[in-house]
């Protein structure tokens, strides 16, 4: 079979990086092509540069045995390439159907032929399976539905090539059974597909081949089938998997440091109860919209409550701002790092110092933070929490999410705080990097932090919490504990299922 | 059984966040409106009641004709402003428009004239335009800079003396009334339907949209942001070129410091017609009666003899006011799709 697409030897370099180090890759009719590979491996790079949006600094790009050359998505999009990016790129005030054909409206002389437009987004909204008025303004749809559209506006073009960069990353499990069934269907058309995913068990679902890329080299290229889960993430680490073993779930003992009682968010159902003791992990399960995103911005006061009390250390606080949750000795890391976990214009070192507590030091070094001391903190941490980077004046825009997260971990522990709030801590995050999160998350509460996870990601929520209530539609409809804390009890109580019905999902 | 349960919930969960949708579309939509219709209406009324001769024929033609001119300076702000740029050389480019057609009607009869004040303000509109797209000067400094030039090379155009038109059928132009509606006014009718068709129905409309709103997404499906750009600017000066030749007409006699600080009357309409600063979210509707409005509220001052000064407090107090009802929108909208019923 001939390939649609050939990738020659592509070479692309940013200041002081490196990120794809001559790589080839073949696309025929009719395949998905797994692309699999750590943050920060060159999978990004290389479908920006197959989208047009970046040109290679040297190699070759043959589509149907023509050389191109893409000076921007627009040339791409003609030669039969269209990307489902992994960033929305939607445009807020318009609505479905006219993001859905931006860039390639239906247009008479210019004026846009509404009706055509919507009936033809509403024909392909059908064909996703969702249901959805082509009139909506996209601010308004969830996150899930924002994907899906994103989906429709790919399918919407002529193509040949369909490069999907973790599509699934926001949707939940019906959703992301279509879409497979979609992606399959596609390929039987005769279009080639390139799938990009962080979750494994996907690209084995769904991909004939699989490409892994690491460190910007392709280091291996096979069918599914020849390959397991465990030998390809030894592909994309380039050594063996370490895997988190959760110690024996003890009882923990010690004291109360976070309460909350009958707390009233906005957009939550039911009033909120929860207890944390020193030690102990917490998980907020449910899917996205249940409100455990609210509950979590609440108690971070970033959402004012309407009632409701809520104590640290038995103290009642009041939490109107996050400098106040802050003054508490409360602590959130968003799940939107890049928007507001990481200051990206910062080093590392400065972004793991900023909210350190200063109460124990002198005025004079309260004001003027002295480098030397600053970057002995940071070496510590760095040793402890084995983040990878070459020296701390890193910038931290330039690290891979895993790094990232590890480096906002180190900030939470410096600001001394007496309870953690993690959003979706290793959204992004490659498997390596992964299992040291767990880790570190573990020796923070070990060290006497009240830890709560918010997170979609069952597997995760199974393998760390003590304890996990699991939220469907602004209601908690069941409380895990112990050993009954499992993936298959989580997923089946977050669609609405109670535990005991959860073993026929 | 459950299985159905579960769908029937997402279902129920789905249909509520449509609904919260809706709602905080309407609500939007309200506070635009709201923003600009009351503070119209109040101004209208209190106008009616306690300013003499403010529905005097002279008057009312008075403060249409000013209307129509700030309104089609207003239009090409509002696309600029929906692609996140600003231009602050409208009022110069005007005075530039307006002095250099003055002279052009003088030499060579009044359509040349007219037509060579619009094509003086596309010009000075393209210089700002290449000046953010191929300098890469942001639209604040290029504009800034330009507003600067622009009425240096006016002063220097007119040598600081008024140039008087002497072609009476250039001056009636904007005086004279068809159905006892002036003809500026119908000018900027014409023009705002114009432009409210472009941007709502037009392939351009929507990448304007696009271009203000998500900037990186227009890039990535293909749409040149620059030309987008370009055009938006261009079209800003050609409108500030029409506003100036309507200007030479009613006024007859022209300087070098005619139209400082339409800039800030312009972004004043643009922003309280509940155009976004934010960019996407372009107004024709709302930029026009806030021109109105505007210039109710200067003949009312006039009229009532307040000293110009306060005007300019006015103005000012008037722009917060704007921007905070633009504020404010965008934080209801957010509580509202936070589900925050209040």
């Amino acid at each position: 079979m001939t390939a649609v697409v050939q990738v020659l030897d592509v070479v692309q370099e940013y200041p002081g990086v490196r990120a794809l180090k001559g790589v080839s890759l073949d696309l025929a009719p009719g395949q998905v092509l797994g692309l699999v590979g750590e943050n920060g491996a060159g999978k990004s790079t290389l479908i920006r540069i197959l989208g047009g949006i970046e040109q290679p600094v040297s190699g070759r790009l043959v589509v149907r045995g023509e050389d191109r050359t893409f000076r921007g998505s627009a040339e791409s999009q003609a030669a039969g390439i269209s990307v489902v990016s992994q960033e929305f790129r939607l445009v807020p005030q318009l609505s479905v159907a006219d993001n859905v054909f931006l860039g390639h409206e239906s247009t008479r002389a210019g004026v846009v032929d509404a009706a055509g437009t919507r009936a033809r987004t509403a024909e392909l909204l059908d064909q996703l399976g969702l249901d959805l008025d082509p009139d909506r303004p996209v601010s308004s749809l969830t996150v899930g539905d924002r994907q899906m559209v994103e989906i429709a506006r790919a399918l919407s073009r002529e193509f040949d090539v369909l490069i999907m960069d973790e599509p699934t990353a926001a949707l939940n499990g019906a959703e992301i059974l279509r879409l497979h069934a979609i992606v399959r269907r596609i390929a039987e058309q005769g279009k080639a597909v390139v799938y990009v995913s962080h979750h494994l068990d996907e690209i084995f679902e769904i991909c004939h081949d699989v490409a892994v890329l690491r460190d910007g080299s392709l280091v291996a290229h096979a069918p599914t089938a020849d390959l397991d889960e465990a030998r390809l993430v030894e592909h994309m680490l380039g050594r063996a998997p370490q895997t988190y073993e959760r110690g024996a779930v003890t009882e923990h003992a010690g004291e109360e440091r976070l309460t909350v009682r009958g707390l009233r968010v906005p957009g939550v159902a039911e009033p909120f109860d929860l207890s944390v003791r020193a030690g102990e992990i917490v998980g907020l399960a449910g899917l996205v919209g249940s409100g455990r995103a609210e509950l979590t911005r609440a108690l971070f006061g970033d959402l004012p409550a309407t009632s409701g009390e809520v104590r640290v250390d038995g103290r009642a606080v009041r939490l109107r701002s996050s400098r106040e949750a802050v003054r508490h000795g409360i602590f959130m890391l968003s799940e939107d790092r890049k928007g507001e976990g990481i200051l990206p214009h910062l080093d590392v070192t400065e972004n793991a110092m900023v909210s350190r507590d200063r109460s124990g030091l002198g005025l004079l070094r309260r004001l003027l933070p002295v480098p030397a001391d600053e970057s002995a903190q940071f070496e510590r941490l760095r040793t402890d929490m084995r983040i990878r980077v070459p020296h701390g004046r890193q910038l931290i825009g330039n690290l891979s999410g895993g790094n990232q997260q590890k480096v906002l971990l180190g900030r939470a522990l410096l600001s001394g705080c007496a309870v953690l709030l993690l959003n979706e801590p290793t959204r992004g995050v490659d498997v390596g990097a992964k299992v040291d999160i767990y880790q570190l998350v573990k020796q923070l509460a070990e060290a006497g932090v009240a830890v709560v996870v918010s997170s979609s990601d069952a597997p995760e929520l199974a393998a760390i919490t003590d304890r996990c209530a699991v939220y469907f539609a602004g209601r908690q409809v069941a409380e895990l504990h112990g050993r009954d804390v499992t993936e298959d009890n989580i997923v089946s109580a977050s669609v609405g299922q109670t535990v005991q019905e959860g073993s026929d999902v | 059984m459950s299985d159905t349960t579960a769908t029937r919930l997402v279902a129920d969960e789905r249909a509520r966040s449509a609904e919260r949708a809706r709602q905080a579309d309407s609500r939007r939509r309200v506070l635009q409106n709201a923003g600009v219709l009351i503070p119209f209406l109040l101004v209208l009324v209190a106008g009616l009641a306690f300013v003499p001769h403010f529905a005097s024929g002279s008057n009312v033609t008075n403060v249409l004709v000013n209307a129509a001119i700030l309104a089609i300076v207003g239009y090409g702000m509002t696309l600029v402003i929906a692609v996140r740029g600003i231009d602050l050389s409208v009022g110069s480019s005007q005075a530039l428009a307006a002095c250099v057609a003055a002279a052009a009607v003088n030499a060579a009869g009044p359509l040349v004239g007219a037509v060579v004040g619009v094509a003086v303000g596309a010009a000075l509109g393209l210089v700002n335009g290449v000046l953010v797209t191929r300098l890469r000067v942001p639209g604040f400094v290029a504009t800034l800079s330009t507003m600067s030039v622009f009425r240096g090379l006016v002063l220097l155009f007119t040598g600081g003396a008024p140039i008087m038109i002497a072609s009476t059928s250039f001056k009636s132009a904007a005086t004279t009334s068809v159905l006892g509606v002036p003809v500026p006014f119908l000018v900027a009718l014409v023009l705002g339907a114009v432009a409210w068709f472009v941007l709502d129905r037009m392939r351009f409309g929507k990448h304007v949209v696009a271009v203000g709103g998500a900037p990186e997404a227009a890039v990535d499906t293909g749409i040149s942001v620059d030309r987008v750009l370009l055009l938006a600017y261009l079209v800003a000066g050609a409108a500030a070129g029409v506003g100036g030749v309507l200007l030479a007409s009613q006024l007859g006699v022209v300087n070098g410091s005619v139209a400082s600080g339409l800039e800030l009357q312009a972004i004043a309409i643009v922003v309280l017609g509940g155009t976004s600063m934010a960019g996407g979210r372009p107004r024709i509707i709302g930029t026009f009666i806030a021109a109105l409005l505007l210039s109710m509220i200067n003949s009312g001052l006039n009229l009532l003899n307040v000293p110009s000064f306060y005007q300019y407090v006015a103005l000012g107090g008037l722009l917060v006011f704007a921007l905070s009802i633009d504020g404010a929108q965008r934080a209801a909208v957010r509580r509202m799709l936070e589900g925050r019923h209040s």
